[in-house]
């Protein structure tokens, strides 16, 4: 590994008599952070995502006028309100482009003028009156039930994502301490042992036989306890060259003790590694959830989560695409924003990296 | 390298085992037992409910449970304790015990045997997952070496833009986007299943087939294609990169002669889990393109309960995992001359 150097700011050798400040780390880190402009924007979206989940309750009552579990029989699978008059127009179209004569292309003006119009109506409607994104096979609102969602999947991607890390931390530091001893090798057979049966069956068993694992916090619990191992191994690859440090063999020469030397020498080495992985499980989680949910082992019903939102369009998903459009966006959105910032962060947890 | 391939297929096995034994205890600590499906029958009497406890032995201790499901019934004493009631009044229907491929009888698909119904269900899968592989190496290794010779220019950030963008949402989501714009609006491709009822010509199955396993494939695709591209930018750096090149050599023999043969190794490492991501894959993807293979057979048996066929997919799953990781080791002994295995300690 090459020498790294912070360089001074440049004013600071040009004018003597001002005060010079040292950049700690975490400043560099936050200064490169301040100036990296996709990773600001994703972490706005980001926090627009939670706070619009947050804020559920609220918007439910104030924006959209409906809750999340207001069935209503009479108007399964409808389609968006502005869209009551330009989605048949659009099946017409779609049914055209499947016939032999080609699309009809000259529908097109009419579903904008129509869409456009029911926008109009919508928007001055007021709450209770229009569903945004059309509604589920009970008659409930989708966009409602989308934010609600939110909230249960990006408390499954937090849990999930802390408890695979603690596991995977304290995992990794004691296979990379005591490597190639008793308690790394035991280590390094459970991993095996998660690595040779097919994980996701083993879930779907977990979650089908026990309620527990269908509730938010079961899921996440289970999704977290074998979620840890990837993080453990990275871990215990990178402690290997730190371990035969000098300064660890200076604190074990003092009298450390084993977790000091674990937690304050080894771990600060690592932890940018660890802030990283953490992020991306968040996004990984929420995904895994999403399966989950989608076959009927996750979340169950009457609460929503973006996964289970879409195991109700199973039989309809080509007439109410709104099913299944409305959750993955939700995802989309929610897991870009973490890609993003977790790649940022990568970046700027190095800060004296060059970008390549 | 034999001896090296021999120890970790025990070890493997080993691990195997344990994870039936971890199974089958979460299954019998089930809220109701196996036995539960019938709850939701409301002719079942209770003395139905007791002839089926007896018939398929699950009055038994557990331990004798598992015993007799691993290795066969046919040869334990004939008595209660040790056999099921089905085998102690015809000695022909003994199970024969999952070392000897008898999974036992299905409860939901009404007393056929398990083996049975996943043998039917099997070319589906591996039909699938095949034909994924395929398209995920033909697409995704020129990808990666195209975005590896073009680095820091525009197709090396497209690759990577598109595969962040692609891994942001659940793949089998992007299946069902994609059945409804081609399937549902376009009526390209068909919505579902394996082929038209009445209609098995190769041509129609094949467009059956071709979604599915584009979208089975995009993992993989990205997959290999990163993992092609770090490792052949790793080896462009080499000393004996430059070298080739100052001797002369064109840059195609350069890429393929030099560079690509030193830079496949890892992807052939990526290949090992590849039985197990296509089997975890197959329960997602033929849940969503209604495809009848293993892997919604496996959704149908946790539905019904149907623990016989749940336990057997676990096994079957476990079992082709760790063969292909051995095919793995094995192919590396082959791509890699300077690989041995019993010296490398």
């Amino acid at each position: 590994m090459t020498e790294r150097t912070l360089a001074l700011p440049q004013q600071l050798s040009q004018d003597p008599g001002k005060e010079i400040k040292e950049l700690t780390y975490w400043g560099a880190v936050r200064a490169k952070l301040l100036r990296d402009k996709i990773t600001m924007a994703a972490l706005a979206l980001g926090l627009f995502m939670v706070a619009i989940t947050l804020a559920a309750p609220w918007i439910a009552d104030n924006v959209l006028g409906f809750d999340p579990t207001d069935t209503n029989l009479r108007m399964r699978n409808d389609p968006p309100t502005w869209a009551e008059e330009s989605w048949p127009k659009f099946e017409n179209f779609t049914r055209t482009c499947q016939g032999d004569s080609g699309c009809a292309w000259s529908l097109w003006p009419e579903i904008f003028a129509d869409s456009a119009a029911g926008l109009r109506a919508c928007w001055g409607g007021g709450p209770g009156n229009c569903h945004w994104l059309g509604t589920d096979n009970a008659g409930r609102d989708v966009l409602t039930r989308g934010i609600y969602g939110g909230r249960i999947s990006l408390r499954i991607g937090a849990f999930v994502a802390a408890i695979a890390m603690s596991l995977g931390v304290v995992m990794g530091l004691l296979s990379g301490y005591y490597a190639a001893t008793m308690i790394d090798h035991v280590i390094n057979a459970v991993i095996m042992l998660l690595g040779s049966i097919p994980l996701l069956f083993f879930l779907i068993i977990l979650a089908a036989v026990f309620p527990f694992f269908r509730t938010p916090f079961g899921l996440s619990f289970m999704l977290g306890i074998f979620g840890w191992t990837g993080i453990s191994r990275l871990l215990r690859g990178q402690l290997f060259s730190i371990r035969e440090r000098e300064y660890i063999l200076a604190s074990r020469a003092v009298g450390a003790s084993i977790w000091r030397i674990m937690f304050r020498h080894m771990l600060p080495n690592v932890s940018s590694i660890i802030i990283v992985i953490a992020i991306f499980d968040i996004a990984g989680a929420i995904i895994a959830e999403a399966g989950l949910s989608y076959l009927g082992v996750g979340i169950g019903p009457p609460n929503a989560s973006w996964g289970n939102m879409m195991q109700g369009s199973l039989g309809s998903f080509t007439s109410a695409p709104w099913l299944v459009l409305t959750p993955g966006i939700f995802i989309f959105l929610t897991t870009l924003s973490i890609y993003l910032v977790g790649d940022g962060l990568r970046d700027a947890l190095d800060p004296w990296l060059k970008n390549e | 390298m034999t001896r090296y391939i021999v120890h970790r297929a025990i070890q493997n096995f080993f691990l195997l085992w344990l994870g039936t034994l971890i199974a089958f205890t979460i299954y019998q600590m089930a809220p109701g037992g196996p036995i539960q499906f019938l709850d939701d029958d409301p002719t079942a009497t209770a003395a139905d409910i007791n002839r089926l406890t007896r018939s398929y032995g699950l009055d038994r201790s557990i331990s004798v449970q598992y015993f007799t499901w691993l290795t066969g019934e046919d040869w334990t004493p004939n008595n209660p304790t040790w056999r099921s009631g089905r085998c102690i009044s015809n000695p022909n229907k003994c199970g024969r015990g999952i070392i000897r491929l008898d999974f036992g009888r299905s409860f939901f698909f009404k007393g056929e045997s398990v083996i049975d119904v996943i043998v039917e269900r099997m070319p589906a899968t591996f039909t699938l997952a095949f034909a994924s592989l395929i398209i995920s190496v033909l697409g995704g290794v020129p990808l990666g070496i195209y975005a590896a010779l073009n680095r820091g220019r525009l197709p090396d950030h497209i690759v990577r833009v598109s595969t962040v963008l692609v891994n942001t949402v659940p793949h089998w989501w992007l299946g069902l986007l994609l059945l409804i714009v081609l399937g549902g609006f376009l009526g390209l491709v068909p919505l579902s299943g394996m082929q038209t009822i009445g209609d098995g010509s190769l041509l129609d199955r094949l467009h059956h087939l071709i979604l599915p396993a584009t979208v089975g494939a995009i993992g993989g695709w990205i997959g290999f294609s990163r993992i092609l591209r770090f490792e052949m930018l790793e080896v462009l750096n080499q000393d004996y990169v430059r070298t080739a090149r100052a001797k002369g050599l064109a840059e195609r023999t350069v890429v393929w002669r030099h560079v690509l043969r030193n830079a496949i190794m890892p992807f052939v490492t990526g290949l090992s889990g590849i039985f197990l991501l296509a089997l975890s894959g197959s329960v997602l993807f033929e849940t969503v393109f209604s495809w009848p293979g293993m892997g919604r057979l496996f959704i149908t048996s946790v539905n019904a309960r149907d623990f016989p066929v749940m336990m057997a997919l676990f096994v079957i799953g476990g079992f082709l995992g760790i063969l292909g990781l051995l095919m793995v080791d094995i192919l590396y002994g082959f791509i890699d001359p300077r690989v041995k295995y019993d010296t490398a300690k």
